[in-house]
């Protein structure tokens, strides 16, 4: 009670300085991405040309699949906080419309025949995988930077991706068809690189915007509820192969559900009064998909499936108990949407899991066994390369020009958007008050 | 209970039900033979939710008119849907050819586009007796526009049915001039950003699936999604970057985002089977977002106040100016394809041109016969003060506090 009186006081008195923060994009934002799409357009000119398909009728369902996930689920499951729904589905629509164009490009070049590029369904469905390690990388940034700064982003880690795509899946041969490791733990180890870099001690305490509303928790619920849904069309959609392509299903299935059912138990096992926590449930319940990831299309038995999503559950839902503040506190990591417990630590998972399953099983892909060392060597390139991209990717990110908010006006959508409301003024901070005494009547 | 609430009970479910009654009255009589199935149920079933849940959520952004948005968008497609088989069927008779059912039924939800289309421009304006009839009337329509391209101009299937979008569009613009304004100091029809979230989830389904709605029917599947998939993407990029540009202090607008990222899949449909490299069809998705963001400018400027046109949600600018640039730019590229062959090109470029005009013209004038016909009094129009909401036709068990 005291502290949030002593906050709205501060913040009264205190009112959004006119600071050397300048948040106007209007000609930085525009120019950059202008600029950049009639680049991608001459790229392509360039370079891209169609190719005819092998299996169209299977894999057009599967893409569209990922592509809802990557548009709707990932966009609305970042809509949980009470000011932030805009920028969260608006900017993560545009970060993958931008991304998956640059995706194609960069994925293309390690693939070139005779100096140009194939689009094929395979292609379509790899750009749009590309597009989501900058997504999970915008969860754990969510609120602390602007478009510009997030487009940037978005190109630089899709370069760094695309290296180490092509390093784990052709120099190491490894196996990672649900991309656990290239993708989960890629992106989530960069994020947090990312916001550590851009740590901003002025959000040490916790800010009054950074919390969810029972109808920004419902919005971000449909996000979740897409993503659980298709996340098996996820899984198995660059499986080579109809055999592998059920087993992925069916594995990423149980795994799913297994994790789903731990997360409600573990959540109401760690509150006081045994309630459920809807952050818990937003984002645990998937860990399991994540974990599943690598070793999907492996000749794994259902419950084998079944341990690694129960295990993913438990380490989602400890890690945003326990480990989330400890980050904050700490090591002033900031992660807004917990993607280190959805997609970093099971990712990890994923990653041992790949490695003892293939140490256990004879597995072969491509004509070359899979070896327990090559996978572990995929695992450790994949965050070595995660974490130095994002301390680079941090590092241009600090540069001042880019339109970075105040500490103040973080997870606030009126920085860069019109926001429709009647009888309030238009200015950033006119409804402290009005909070304020709401939550005394509250009280 | 004021005089100025309108009662639909005598008129609303009686029409509903007669109107059923005739449908599977027809169906029973008409019972065409199956053709052979070339499409998958797949391609429908992403037509249906563009339909259903797409447009449904897309025109949610009226603060105080979701629930007839979604509601009567629902009715009015299945409603629609049947109707648009009967009249299928009987061109089909007309013209002794067999479809497969399921080729029919995409065929049919595809059309429906026209009549959602044109419920966005009348939205909250036009009372349900008001909508159901245009659905009817707009299919027929629509039908014999597409037949005439169809038998006469001698278009493709595929194509006469991409002038869907600006059909509807037109027809909605010209339904729409027959209402009157609503008085600009009204807030009913204002945003919400509540509102905003939810048409932004319809606009992302629509968004996601446009590649299916513009291959469906193309004999080239591939390339006709893959060019949609490119310019729609491109689309989406230049709406944030243009719409930054264009607000007043450098922000963004939910309502440019919302209109601006479909205009690319709308003009990039009726080229998209022939489109050969992506560059072209990114640079179609480009110019769609321009069109669609400065149209939305100038149509708010300077279009509609000597009109006297009201569009409640941007119709003109998100699909119609999109598909005169789309039907456009198919032309330029028949030009450029058939440049060395000189004497087919005048007669394959006045086949186009003269569907596009045929689609166009039949559109604005029957739109602008339906509005006065549907303006009568006896349809019981809704006096100004009260578009735009909810209460008019819905229970509210919550009544009034808050609302």
């Amino acid at each position: 009670m005291s502290s949030a009186f002593y906050q709205a006081l501060t913040t009264n008195y205190f009112p959004a300085m006119p600071s050397a923060l300048d948040t106007n994009m209007r000609f930085k934002f525009s120019v950059v991405a202008l600029l950049m799409e009639v680049i991608i357009i001459v790229l392509f000119g360039i370079f891209v040309e169609y190719r005819e398909d092998n299996n169209p009728e299977i894999l057009y369902p599967i893409f569209q699949d990922v592509h809802v996930m990557i548009f709707v689920g990932f966009g609305f499951l970042m809509t949980f906080l009470k000011k932030y729904g805009f920028s969260s589905v608006g900017i993560s629509m545009l970060l993958a419309a931008f991304g998956l164009q640059w995706g194609t490009l960069m994925q293309g070049f390690w693939h070139m025949q005779e100096g140009k590029i194939h689009v094929n369904s395979n292609s379509m469905i790899n750009s749009d995988f590309s597009t989501a390690t900058a997504l999970i990388s915008f969860g754990a940034v969510l609120g602390k930077t602007s478009p510009l700064q997030m487009l940037i982003l978005t190109i630089l880690e899709i370069t760094i991706f695309a290296c180490n795509e092509y390093l784990v899946t052709e120099i190491f041969q490894a196996t990672d068809v649900g991309a656990s490791m290239t993708i989960h733990a890629f992106g989530a180890y960069f994020g947090l690189v990312v916001t550590l870099v851009l740590c901003r001690p002025g959000l040490k305490k916790k800010h009054e915007n950074e919390e969810s509303t029972y109808e920004s928790d419902i919005s971000a619920m449909i996000g979740t509820l897409f993503l659980w849904l298709f996340w098996p069309s996820f899984n198995s959609a660059t499986a080579s192969g109809n055999v592998f392509y059920i087993k992925a299903i069916v594995n990423t299935y149980y795994s799913l559900a297994a994790c789903t059912v731990v997360t409600f138990a573990l959540s109401s096992l760690l509150d006081q009064r045994g309630k459920f926590s809807m952050v818990l449930i937003q984002n645990a319940t998937l860990a399991g998909g994540v974990a599943v990831g690598t070793c999907a299309d492996l000749s794994i038995h259902p419950f084998v499936a079944m341990c690694i999503g129960s295990i993913a559950g438990i380490i989602s839902v400890l890690g945003f108990h326990f480990l989330t503040p400890l980050l904050a506190s700490k090591l002033n990591i900031h992660d807004t949407c917990g993607v280190h417990n959805l997609h970093g630590l099971p990712g990890i998972l994923g990653g041992i899991a790949g490695i003892v399953v293939t140490a256990i099983n004879e597995e072969n892909r491509r004509g070359n066994r899979l070896t327990p060392g090559m996978q572990a060597a995929a695992l450790g390139s994949t965050i070595g390369i995660a974490l130095a991209g994002g301390a680079l990717t941090g590092g241009i990110l600090k540069l001042p020009f880019l339109g970075q908010v105040s500490d103040q006006n973080c997870f606030d959508d009126s920085v860069f958007w019109e926001i429709p409301e009647e009888k309030k003024s238009h200015e950033i901070h006119s409804n402290n008050y009005d909070e304020h005494s709401r939550f005394e009547a509250t009280m | 209970m004021p005089s100025s609430y309108r009662n639909f009970r005598q008129s609303v479910p009686w029409l509903i039900l007669s109107l059923e009654a005739v449908l599977i009255a027809l169906f029973n009589i008409w019972f065409p033979y199956d053709g052979e199935l070339m499409k998958s149920y797949p391609a429908f079933q992403d037509v249906n939710h563009m339909m259903i849940f797409g447009f449904g959520f897309y025109l949610m952004f009226l603060k105080r008119y979701g629930f007839s948005t979604t509601g009567f968008n629902l009715l009015l497609i299945v409603l629609g849907v049947q109707c648009s088989m009967l009249i299928d069927t009987f061109l089909l008779l007309l013209q002794e050819k067999n479809k497969h059912h399921l080729e029919r039924l995409i065929e049919a939800a595809m059309s429906m586009t026209a009549v959602v289309i044109s419920t966005g421009a009348v939205l909250g304006k036009a009372n349900p007796v008001q909508l159901i009839l245009m659905t009817v009337l707009e299919l027929i329509v629509f039908h014999m526009s597409r037949w005439m391209n169809v038998t006469f101009l001698q278009v493709t299937d595929s194509i006469s049915m991409m002038h869907v979008h600006l059909f509807g569009a037109y027809f909605g613009l010209a339904f729409s001039s027959c209402f009157s304004e609503p008085s600009p100091r009204t807030d009913k029809n204002a945003r919400t950003p509540k509102s905003d979230l939810l048409s932004m989830l319809g606009t992302l389904f629509l968004w996601v699936f446009w590649p299916s709605f513009n291959s469906v029917l193309s004999d080239s599947k591939w390339r006709a999604i893959y060019n949609t998939y490119f310019g729609l993407a491109v689309s989406a990029v230049t709406a944030f970057a243009l719409s930054v540009l264009t607000t007043k202090d450098g922000k963004f607008r939910m309502s440019h985002i919302h209109s601006a990222v479909l205009a690319g899949g709308v003009a990039v449909g009726y080229a998209a089977h022939s489109i050969k490299y992506p560059w072209i069809a990114m640079v179609l998705g480009l110019l769609a977002s321009m069109i669609a963001i400065l149209g939305s400018y100038c149509s708010q400027r300077c279009l509609n106040p000597p009109l006297k046109l009201h569009d409640t949600s941007g119709v003109h600018f998100t699909f119609g100016m999109p598909a005169v640039l789309g039907a456009l730019a198919q032309v330029d590229l028949l030009i450029i394809k058939n440049w060395n062959n000189l004497s087919s090109l005048g007669y394959l470029v006045m086949i186009q041109v003269g569907a596009f005009c045929v689609t166009i013209s039949v559109a604005l004038l029957t739109g602008l016969i339906a509005g006065l016909i549907l303006n009568l009094r006896l349809f019981k129009t809704i006096p100004v003060s009260k578009y735009f909401e909810d209460q008019f036709y819905w229970e509210f068990p919550h009544l009034a506090v808050g609302f």
